[in-house]
């Protein structure tokens, strides 16, 4: 087996340290290490990295993690969305009733639509002359005055017709 | 939904995860399959974000911001990947975005942590002595150290591929590199890490 550092692949290394070689690949750089310092000491470097950290443990998450993010993700939703989710289950079973009922009201409306009808002309209302009570007045006056005259003119004044 | 998924991947269809179909189940409405998903999931992306902000609170905030984009993007969702890739690249995403927007203030909110929010490991069935306790916080600390001294992306490689047990290829899509550009990143860092942490053994 060529030496891995010497040939650049240094990945097989980290990969024996990791312990992530197959049996044979495992077995052959088993065989390797026995007379070869340089990759024994490299593995032995690697393998000590390895259970440093493997030590590293990570702190404990938050009781509340998912709610947190549930919340974000309820917040998220559009508000219309969140308008009108309390009145979809209405919805879904209403407007396919409401859709029909309006389309059979249309077609009713429009398959019954009277014929039209000429409409009459307005007619205008009779203008009466309203008289004032003093042209009333006037007037009576003025009768009176004619019969007085027509009695004070004797009948041969009168002019022959 | 497996026909879909044949469909829908193509060629992939013989390397689809099963969460790739819950979320194609979430896609078409069924908020179960989103709390399986987020059952599954939850721990690994908040211990990696941890590990990556080195904060609990702000690596609980991004976790949430991580889950909330996968619901928000639920009705866009193709399986062109695994869905882990997927789910770790918006969350080294948005880990990397903190760490650059925030990353004197955690810096120093870190070193002043005591570290209390970290559980002392019981070495042995009997209780730790004082002594003990106090050496195992100190190489946790030094732990976290040599991992936060790492560039970004060298750290987000090494906690996919220790912690999450990725493949070369799998931490390759996820960070939008090639397979060898992963592999000369890691090497790197252990690099790094075998300087800091060899003594440990």
């Amino acid at each position: 087996m060529n030496c891995p550092l010497e040939a650049g692949n240094e990945g097989v290394l980290l990969d024996y340290a990791a312990g992530k070689l197959n049996a044979d690949a495992r077995a052959q750089m088993d065989r390797h290490m026995e007379s070869c310092s340089a990759c024994n000491q490299f593995a032995g470097a690697q393998a000590a990295v390895w259970q440093a950290l493997d030590n590293w443990e990570p702190a404990e998450v938050s009781m509340d993690f998912d709610r947190r993010l549930y919340a974000r993700i309820e917040q998220d939703v559009s508000w219309w969305t969140r308008l009108m989710r309390p009145l979809n289950p209405l919805f879904r079973h209403s407007v396919p009733i409401a859709a029909t009922a309006g389309v059979v009201i249309m077609a009713g409306l429009l398959l019954n639509r009277p014929a039209a009808v000429p409409v009459a002309p307005v007619p205008q209302s009779a203008q009466v002359e309203a008289l004032q009570p003093d042209q009333l007045q006037s007037a009576l006056d003025d009768m009176e005055m004619l019969r007085q005259f027509n009695q004070l003119v004797p009948d041969s004044a009168a002019p022959k017709m | 939904m497996n026909e879909r998924v044949d469909k829908d991947m193509g060629g992939l269809a013989a390397t689809l995860d099963f969460d790739a179909e819950l979320m194609l189940r979430v896609k078409d409405g069924d908020g179960a399959s989103f709390t399986i998903l987020l059952e599954k999931h939850r721990l690994p992306v908040i211990h990696f974000l941890y590990r990556m902000v080195q904060n609990q609170a702000v690596a609980e905030e991004l976790a949430q911001e991580v889950f909330l984009r996968v619901y928000r993007s639920r009705g866009s969702y193709e399986p062109t990947a695994k869905f882990t890739t997927w789910l770790f690249r918006i969350a080294t995403h948005l880990a990397l975005n903190s760490l650059r927007d925030g990353k004197h203030r955690r810096l120093e909110e870190h070193l002043d942590d005591d570290s209390s929010e970290t559980p002392v490991r019981q070495v042995s069935d009997q209780r730790p002595t004082v002594e003990q306790r106090m050496l195992h916080q100190s190489r946790l600390e030094e732990i976290r150290r040599a991992v936060a001294t790492l560039p970004e992306k060298q750290r987000a490689a090494v906690l996919m591929h220790k912690y999450d047990e990725m493949e070369y290829s799998q931490i390759a899509k996820v960070l939008n590199c090639s397979e060898s550009a992963i592999k000369s990143l890691l090497f790197r860092a252990y690099e790094t890490l075998r300087a800091r942490l060899a003594h440990m053994a």
